[in-house]
């Protein structure tokens, strides 16, 4: 059986190939303004990839903030699903997910069979999600591959808020008039956005092992601002960003 | 079915059936807070009593007076009438319940000179009996400062005609309620919330007449499927967002029970005969399920949630909060917990008047009934 899961989230559409329970590989682009090709674009794209005939895929499933735009698929299933799905598959043993996407961040409890028991879920506001620390680096003129890695160099993380991403860049950019380190505001954001996520994930309960999903992922400094307050060891998903869309494609060749 | 569009009609344009009803009938309207405020004193009284929601408006003279933390119910309908949208109301009451409503009444005192204002402040511990005397008081009180206000007598005819009128209502309101329960996906959530809203604004005689239509037609009808998806209950105070209902059933939902301010609470409890009419209708106030502002037992509200979702079969439980409403948000953490302990899984999800985020909100709906 061979199932596609594709992801359209607010930044970025990832897809996902698995095969008689493998995973055969995954692919990442911009969304950009239309959802509906990006769905279609990353699914063409990931086949092509692998060498895949599109007759060959028995079913897909679609994920994330644009899955009703994904026409072609046989079924919609929210990422709150999918998430859990693709960590039990990356790791039987989780028991929370915490996922940071573009515009969302999550919170997932599930049981032994990666079924969500519970979730929680960001309000309508860019505070602790990635768009979050997109603004955060467009102000700081700092590349967000190197984030994480600047952070960890931090000697006294600044305070900033972490209740709206609007006054928080107001106060990046009072600090760096102030002449404050680079690495130090940086590593404030990430205790900013760890703050803000686990007074989240403290609704569900954080019961260990904990996962994290979704591109944020990729920050190892949001992980270790989130290991510290939450006194957990966190677990990064090898495919953090396509976690979903492995979940979507898992539950394709399950689903009815 | 007639009786069912008048209602959509008028719930979708409840100022403009109050002002015509106020040329028909040369009426007095009266507007109101909250399901505290005694139906039966004002439609003895033969004024029309006129719910207030939020506001289709952008709300920005309301923000002159009040913080943005408010919630959108209260800087709602201060919008609408700063802006001249209830020019037409004769007067208003606001029973005293929770500190944003008992501060609108003040801001509105102090800045809206046309019409009569009347506080009601009741009880707030209500399962004691000094709360029911003290009810029983207040509504006398109200009686009289209602016949000042509209300069005439309400008699004890009056009265109990009212009530005859608010029991009929209510009974047909509790038979739609129960045909929703027994066969889900009967009436659309969007249709018994037009219903719902149109008891709360229309003429109340009127209301009765096509409310016993309703009730009849839905008792009748037959389903040919029987209902597959999840039976749900919706939880909180008020909720005027037609779309909501949607979302619910589009994810694969029937709300089959509510324990809403606008819905059941509303209906909840009828007026019993007796010879002190005002005691009788204290009663039913005092009787009710309370709302989160009053106080009727430490785990009374849980209880009864517990009981309603066992009582309808229900599968989920999904809270409705109206963003910044904290008697309803104090009470979510021992309210979700009372049903963990029932093993009945629970969602909350608040939401501003005009703005339900429409996106986050499927989002959570579909992935809570996605749950096994």
């Amino acid at each position: 059986m061979l199932t596609v899961g594709i992801d359209v989230g607010s930044i970025s559409a990832k897809a996902a190939v698995i095969q008689d329970g493998e995973l055969l590989g995954g692919k990442v682009i911009l969304t950009g303004y239309n959802a509906r090709n990006a769905g279609k674009n990353v699914y063409d794209k990931l086949l092509a990839d692998h060498n895949i005939d599109p007759a060959m895929v028995d079913r897909v499933v679609a994920t994330g903030y644009g899955r009703k735009s994904v026409e072609f698929a046989d079924k919609a299933i929210t990422e709150i699903t999918c998430h859990a799905a693709g960590a039990h598959f990356q790791d039987p043993s989780v028991r929370s997910v915490i996922d940071i996407g573009g515009q969302d961040s999550k919170a997932i409890s599930l049981d032994s069979a990666g079924r969500v028991n519970d979730f929680a879920m960001n309000d309508k506001c860019a505070a602790g999600t990635g768009r979050f620390l997109e603004v955060m680096a467009r102000a700081l003129e700092v590349d967000l591959d190197v984030f994480g890695e600047m952070s960890l160099k931090a000697d006294a993380p600044a305070a900033i808020s972490s209740l709206c991403t609007v006054f928080a860049e107001s106060e990046v950019i009072s600090l760096l008039a102030r002449g404050e380190k680079r690495e130090n505001i940086i590593a404030g954001i990430h205790e900013s956005i760890g703050s803000r996520v686990l007074a989240m994930a403290k609704r569900v309960g954080v019961a260990e092992p904990v996962m994290m999903t979704g591109g944020v992922a990729k920050n190892i400094g949001v992980v270790k601002a989130l290991e510290s307050r939450a006194g957990v060891v966190i677990e990064v998903s090898p495919n953090a960003q396509i976690n979903g869309a492995i979940g979507a494609a898992l539950l394709a060749a399950n689903g009815p | 079915m007639d009786s069912l569009n008048r209602f959509k009609a008028v719930a979708a344009d409840p100022a403009g059936y109050a002002q015509q009803w106020k040329k028909e009938k040369g009426g007095k309207v009266v507007g109101t807070f909250c399901s505290y405020a005694p139906e039966e004193v004002i439609l003895a009284s033969g004024a029309l009593g006129y719910r207030i929601f939020g506001t289709d408006l952008n709300i920005s003279r309301a923000d002159a007076h009040m913080q943005a933390y408010s919630c959108s119910l209260v800087r709602g309908a201060l919008e609408e009438v700063l802006a001249g949208q209830l020019d037409f109301l004769d007067g208003v009451v606001f029973p005293h319940t929770c500190d944003s409503i008992q501060r609108l009444s003040d801001i509105w005192r102090m800045n809206i000179k046309n019409g009569f204002h009347l506080d009601l402040v009741g009880p707030v511990k209500l399962n004691t009996d000094s709360a029911r005397e003290y009810m029983t008081a207040v509504m006398d009180k109200f009686r009289q400062e209602l016949e000042t206000s509209l300069g005439h007598k309400i008699s004890a005819a009056d009265i109990e005609s009212a009530v005859a009128v608010g029991n009929r209502i209510r009974n047909s309101m509790q038979r739609v309620y129960a045909a929703r329960m027994e066969k889900p996906g009967i009436l659309k959530g969007a249709d018994l919330h037009a219903m719902v809203k149109a008891a709360m604004v229309m003429d109340r005689t009127e209301f009765a007449v096509l409310a016993e239509d309703v009730a009849r037609h839905l008792e009748e009808m037959q389903i040919e499927d029987a209902f597959t998806g999840k039976r749900l209950v919706l939880s909180g105070g008020l909720c005027n967002m037609p779309d909501v209902y949607g979302t619910l059933e589009d994810s694969g939902g029937a709300i089959v029970a509510d324990d809403l301010c606008t819905g059941h609470r509303f209906f909840e409890g009828n007026i019993e005969q007796e010879a002190d009419m005002m005691a009788a209708i204290a009663n039913r106030y005092v009787n009710r399920n309370v709302c989160p502002a009053k106080h009727a037992g430490i785990k009374n509200r849980g209880e009864n949630l517990v009981r309603t979702a066992k009582a309808c079969e229900a599968d989920r439980v999904i809270f409705i909060y109206l963003k910044f409403c904290d008697p309803h948000g104090f009470d979510y953490p021992y309210l979700k917990q009372m049903l963990a302990d029932e093993n009945i899984p629970c969602l909350l999800y608040e939401m501003e008047e005009r703005d339900t985020a429409e996106g986050q909100f499927r989002t959570r709906c579909e992935a809570f009934l996605e749950m096994i």
